[in-house]
Formats: structure tokens, sequence, C-alpha cells
């Protein structure tokens, strides 16, 4: 699992962790754009870190439907510095998308499904950026689209 | 949308964000419905070897994140995961054994755990899985177990004390805890 940083070109080895009570002194809608300490508790809230720094670089929050065999990513961003133009690291949210995919396999096989519920005009950039499938309200990944993401970003 | 994201294409947000979508009680059924469908349709389309290749990496995900465990599981022995890697490809035993060249006693005894494994019988598993699951995994499988044994092994230390005869000159006081 790589990041870009874009100034360089160098990859970056990172790992997705679990979020623990202590990283919430940081995250400031400042930085993170959403009010994450409301979400403390939650059982599946995720961040990427930095290798070196320790920084964190994104987070994530799911929601895990076992009858459904389903994890959905119910929010997610990038830090401050890493979105839009001049971003410093390429490939956060690929990563994070990719975690949610490797979740799922090793919870629910062959059967695994992670899904995405988005705003009407972000939908086709992500059926193109992640391979996503559309399924009206939602898109979503399993079998083969699954792991070609996988395999982009973690194998 | 929020003022956090002006500047930014609809592209770069999908790139960086999942936004928060509040759907009405309607709408989340209908989105619950629709999912189903299609997701009935890609399992129906789905074939024999996506079904393996994701068993396959199941296994592999569960055996990575139990050897980043710090935590010990008596039951997940290498011949649990042996089992469980002959069980996902629908082989018999005697049909599995035949396929990475060992007697099926033999592989009956590695999956009971009354055999240790050699370094050739992980190079042959590396092999047979297309190197999906690689041969330091198992290895470190078998090493995970014998490094928990050694740490609470308490008669070995009992016998092995009368052979050291002198140890450093340190007191239980000077050292730190672990």
């Amino acid at each position: 699992m790589t990041i870009i940083e874009l100034r360089s070109g160098n990859k970056l080895a990172v790992s997705v962790e679990p979020v623990t009570d202590e990283d919430f002194k940081k995250l400031t809608v400042k930085r993170y754009f959403f009010n994450w300490k409301k979400l403390k508790g939650q059982p599946l809230l995720f961040k990427l870190v930095h290798p070196v720094s320790g920084d964190i670089l994104g987070l994530m929050h799911l929601l895990d439907f076992p009858q459904e065999d389903r994890i959905e990513v119910k929010l997610l961003a990038v830090s401050v510095e890493n979105k839009g133009v001049g971003k410093h690291f390429d490939r956060i949210a690929g990563n994070l998308i990719a975690f949610t995919c490797r979740l799922a396999i090793a919870k629910y096989g062959y059967k695994a499904c992670i899904s995405l519920i988005p705003k009407t005009e972000l939908k086709p950039h992500y059926i193109r950026a992640y391979g996503m499938m559309d399924a009206g309200l939602q898109v979503y990944l399993d079998g083969r689209p699954l792991f070609n993401l996988l395999k982009k970003y973690i194998q | 949308m929020k003022k956090a994201f002006a500047g930014l294409t609809d592209k770069q947000i999908a790139e960086s964000f999942v936004l928060p979508v509040k759907l009405s009680i309607r709408q989340q059924a209908e989105a619950s419905a629709q999912l189903a469908t299609a997701r009935a349709k890609s399992l129906e389309q789905a074939k024999p070897v996506d079904k393996l290749l994701a068993r396959i990496l199941q296994l592999r995900f569960q055996l990575e994140d139990y050897l980043k465990s710090e935590s010990y599981q008596p039951t997940r022995t290498f011949g649990h995961f042996l089992k469980e890697y002959q069980q996902l490809g629908g082989k018999k035993r005697k049909e599995f054994a035949y396929e990475i060249n060992i007697h099926e006693t033999l592989l009956s005894q590695l999956i009971s755990d009354r055999r240790e494994p050699g370094e050739q019988i992980f190079i042959r598993l590396e092999l047979h899985s297309n190197k999906t699951i690689p041969a330091s995994y198992w290895f470190r499988l078998v090493e995970k177990k014998k490094a928990y044994q050694l740490q609470h092994d308490s008669k070995i230390r009992q016998r092995e004390k009368k052979n050291v005869k002198k140890s450093l000159a340190l007191q239980e006081d000077d050292l730190p805890v672990f």
C-alpha cells in the first residue's frame, strides 16, 4: 500500500490503522473537513498514516452490514493539504477504499461487497476513479472489479 | 456543498472525499433494493475462478491479520490454515496430497499438527497457490506457535537452569519492566 509524494514522485509505504482516542485531539474540522469527534466510539473509524511523521493524511468511517456481506464507506476525507491542485500526496482516498475492500474480503470471502452513497454529480467520478458499478442510488464493488482495485492499491 | 470544497471540481472532490448523504426512509429502501438486484446479477455472473480467487485472498488476509496481531490463538495452527487451504479449492485430501507430491498420511499428520512441516512444504504451498500465499507466511505461522511455547515453557527453564553456571551480574531491580 503506497502513496505518491507529488513533488518528488517518491512512493511511500503507508498503513491504515484504527483511530485511537488520542487521535481525536488532532482531528479538527479545519484540517479534516468534518466533525470527526462526533464519531468517537464508533467501531470502524480508520486513519491513513504517514510512515515517518505519523501524521494522519486521511480518515474514513465505515458501516458494516453482515447480513448483506457488505461494508459501506460512510465518510472519507483527506487532510486539507492533500485535496485538489497542489496536493502533497496522491492515492490517499484510493488506499482507504482499497483497505475497505480488503476488510470485506477477509470477512465475507467471495460474497464481499463495498458500497457508498454518492452525491449525484460525483457518481460518474467514483465509477471512473475506482471502477465502481452503478446500482442507482449507490455505487458498489464486488467480484472482479473489487479484486482489480485491491490489485491496484494493495497487492 | 460545503464552503471548504469551493474551487474543487467534482472529479477532485470524488478523488479525495466520500461526503455524507442523507436518504429518506423511502430512498433507503429503494437504494437497498437496487443494490440487492445489482449484486444478485453480479454473483450470478461470477466465474468459478473469481470465487476461488476471493477464497484464497480471504485466507491470505486472515493469515496476515493473525501474523500481525500480538495475540496467540492455540487453535490457529499451521494445520488449521492448511486444512482451510485444502478445502477452499474443493479438493479431497488424496487429490491435494498428490498435487503437492506428499503422501496422504503426511498431509493428515500436518493438518492435525502431529508433524512439523519442513521448508519444502512451505515452498510447495507457495507454488501451489501461484504465490498468492508466500512461503514465509506458512513459516511464520509455525514460528509464532514455537515462540509462544518457548515463552511459556516453565519446565524447560527449570531443566536448563542447572546448565547456566553464572548469569550477568544484574539484580531484578536493575531491569526494566517488559
